[in-house]
């Protein structure tokens, strides 16, 4: 069983998800948890050390799901080893990638 | 209510001559299901013959007491006036289908193939001008003559059924405008709407782009609403059906690897291995057929999921390189058509939709327990084709009773051409089945019927297939080629008219983007010439160097008995070549560091 946590926080008028561990199968459906309709949204990847192809599918669903609600969301602290993956696939296009979160 | 009619209305009969009164200015005409009216010529009707897509208007109104002769088949519209019982029927349009009374002009041997090249410079134009092809520019929303909307989409499904089109144009003209089409649109998918899985090794297709400028979003999941959120296996499919029909001609390497990697994702994530069959739906996350985001969709099996392998793109793998794997999985759907789809207790029409356990699905969204009968007819002409690879009394069996059995339910026995949807069951005290929504004809579904029948009739030689085969094609030719703006209509009303509303004003749209008008003309010329007028045909094919394994093309233009063609001439870049096996119908192609156009005849055994 993959380990997998997550914590939402604050950072002036962005909601923030900072997200630690792998994002797999096991726990790609909890990434939903995190939306909060409107606003803007920063996902901290910073932690994640592997995203599974379900963990990617997930990130876009987020996406997607954010995009219908009016929310503006980013990600940040992509690791070279998870960003080789979305670039690969394609899905790094997808996203805004945002410099870091300013705790 | 009344119960007498007291009004007048216009309609079209389609029928026979049975007689004809030059003096009395009337004739007879018989309806397919046997029923005469007498036509009355008085109203001074116009008259024309039957002509392809954006010919001119040829005029027969002179030659009309000339033309009526007993046994012709024709199209009448006219106005029913309340005048008597029956009521009096006046002609005032006549559409005879060829200026000789037992010969039909869309059996002529080049009809279809000039109506696949007029469709294809109509949409080459549409989707990219005078200019060079560049699908950056390409949108799925095109309107009835061609021109863009402000719709930025681009679905991975028309796309790729635009890129099929393309290419049985080029199969059957050997234009390479054509080609280039079919090859950068399969690139452009390539590029832009696939998903490498490195964890599963399988590959899969986004539903879509949305572009805007320099920037583009990629459509993950369905944005259908019987598919929202979900991956539809449909989907899937047809995100094959160009690439592999352009496969046929270049062999590219690409193209099967990806076609490969897509049944695996069939395989793993579609497949029900304990019960059989192949799901509709997986999640999009998990790739689960059961999970509860699906809802109604959750572990559901259909027609599209078990069926449409076969025609959008398995049978045309299968072809193109031979493998058994391919003819093995077309067996296993066909297997699972025959014993799962029958209900003849129930309807003249297959079930449709399923439950994991094959438990009959009968309160599914739009589908209720209706049937599709574009459907029905298209298992008859797939189930004829997979009989010629693998033989079967099943597969004849219920191909032949769909035969046998579709017109009195399925198609329109006054006026000519195929219904939508009706529903399976007729109530108490209904003559007929009812319609879901309307009584319109898709063009798609008299493609069906037009294939169906001409196999159906090729393979068993029985004349009554001919007949409806001939039926469905005048009625596809008379009423849907759209002379003014090109290509083919969406939809017309019972009567032939095009009925030009809301989206199906549209070209472009998943269903249309030539696809089934294309697939219509590759193999209503294949069929008319090679399986029942033994007429040569020529296809042109433009390998890849580093293509087809052992450089053996294969150049069977569908499944047909063995024997049935040969080769009987093959040109390489404008030079005769003659190391090719004639009944195998491969050509042994030369080493060459680039690509050779290839031309090969094909000549039916009759033929000789």
């Amino acid at each position: 069983m993959s380990s997998f946590e997550m914590s939402l926080g604050r950072v002036g008028d962005a909601t923030t998800a900072i997200l630690v561990g792998e994002i797999d199968s096991g726990s790609a459906h909890q990434l939903f948890a995190v939306l909060v309709p409107g606003g803007q949204m920063l996902i901290d990847l910073s932690s994640v050390s592997y995203v599974s192809s379900s963990g990617l599918r997930a990130l876009l669903l987020l996406h997607r799901q954010a995009r219908e609600q009016d929310t503006r969301m980013a990600i940040t602290g992509v690791a070279d080893e998870v960003r080789f993956v979305m670039a690969a696939t394609g899905f790094l296009d997808f996203f805004e990638i945002a410099e870091g979160v300013h705790r | 209510m009344s119960d007498v009619m007291s009004f007048t209305f216009s309609d079209t009969i389609a029928g026979t001559v049975s007689r004809h009164d030059p003096v009395g200015r009337a004739f007879g005409l018989v309806t397919a299901d046997g029923r005469e009216f007498e036509i009355s010529l008085a109203g001074d009707p116009s008259a024309e013959l039957l002509r392809n897509l954006q010919e001119p208007y040829v005029d027969a109104s002179g030659h009309i007491d000339d033309m009526l002769e007993a046994g012709r088949f024709l199209f009448v519209y006219g106005v029913f006036y309340p005048e008597g019982s029956p009521p009096r029927f006046e002609a005032k349009r006549l559409i005879f289908m060829d200026g000789k009374a037992a010969e039909f002009r869309f059996e002529e041997k080049n009809w279809w193939v000039d109506q696949l090249e007029k469709i294809a410079g109509f949409y080459r134009q549409a989707q990219f001008g005078e200019g060079p092809v560049d699908f950056a520019g390409y949108r799925t929303e095109i309107r009835l003559g061609g021109e863009k909307t402000t719709s930025h989409v681009q679905e991975t499904d028309t796309i790729s059924r635009l890129v099929y089109g393309m290419a049985s144009a080029f199969l059957l003209t050997g234009d390479e405008t054509y080609l280039e089409v079919a090859e950068q649109g399969t690139e452009y998918l390539r590029e832009h709407m696939r998903f490498v899985d490195h964890d599963e090794d399988v590959i899969y297709w986004y539903h879509g782009l949305s572009v805007n400028g320099d920037t583009e979003k990629k459509l993950f999941t369905s944005e259908f609403g019987d598919d929202y959120h979900a991956i539809p296996m449909y989907e899937q499919i047809y995100a094959l059906a160009g690439p592999v029909q352009t496969y046929r001609i270049t062999g590219d390497p690409r193209i099967r690897r990806d076609a490969d990697a897509t049944v695996r994702l069939f395989d793993r994530f579609f497949l029900d291995r304990e019960q059989g069959g192949y799901f509709s739906h997986v999640d999009p996350i998990l790739m689960s057929p059961d999970h509860e985001s699906l809802g109604e969709n959750r572990e559901r099996k259909n027609w599209n999921s078990v069926g449409d392998h076969a025609p959008a793109y398995l049978i045309n793998l299968y072809l193109a390189t031979g493998d058994r794997r391919y003819a093995d999985m077309l067996e296993y759907t066909f297997d699972t058509i025959v014993e799962r789809f029958p209900d003849d207790t129930h309807s003249p029409f297959v079930q449709e939709r399923f439950h994991r356990d094959w438990s009959h699905d009968t309160t599914h969204g739009w589908q209720q327990n209706r049937a599709v009968v574009g459907h029905n007819l298209k298992i008859a002409w797939n189930l004829m084709r997979m009989h010629t690879l693998r033989p079967k009394d099943s597969y004849l069996g219920l191909a032949t009773a769909i035969g046998d059995t579709m017109p009195a339910v399925g198609s329109d026995r006054q006026r000519g051409g195929w219904y939508d949807v009706v529903e399976r069951v007729k109530d108490a005290g209904q003559e007929a089945h009812h319609f879901a929504w309307h009584d319109r004809k898709a063009w798609w579904q008299q493609e069906q019927a037009i294939l169906a029948y001409l196999i159906l009739h090729g393979l068993t030689g029985r004349e009554d297939f001919l007949r409806d085969a001939r039926r469905a094609e005048a009625f596809y030719n008379a009423f849907f080629l759209d002379h003014d703006e090109g290509a083919v209509y969406f939809n017309v009303l019972a009567s032939g008219l095009p009925y030009l509303l809301g989206t199906e004003r549209l070209k472009g749209s998943h269903s249309m983007s030539m696809y089934h008008s294309a697939e219509l003309c590759y193999l209503g010329a294949v069929y008319n010439n090679l399986l029942i007028s033994g007429r040569p045909m020529d296809f042109w094919f433009k390998p890849h160097p580093d293509g087809f394994p052992g450089r053996v093309l294969r150049v069977a233009p569908d499944l047909l008995p063995a024997g049935r063609v040969r080769i009987t001439e093959v040109e390489i870049d404008g030079s005769p070549h003659d190391d090719y096996d004639a009944q195998a119908l491969t050509v042994r192609l030369p080493e060459t560091p680039r690509q050779v156009k290839v031309r090969v005849r094909l000549t039916p055994e009759q033929a000789s």
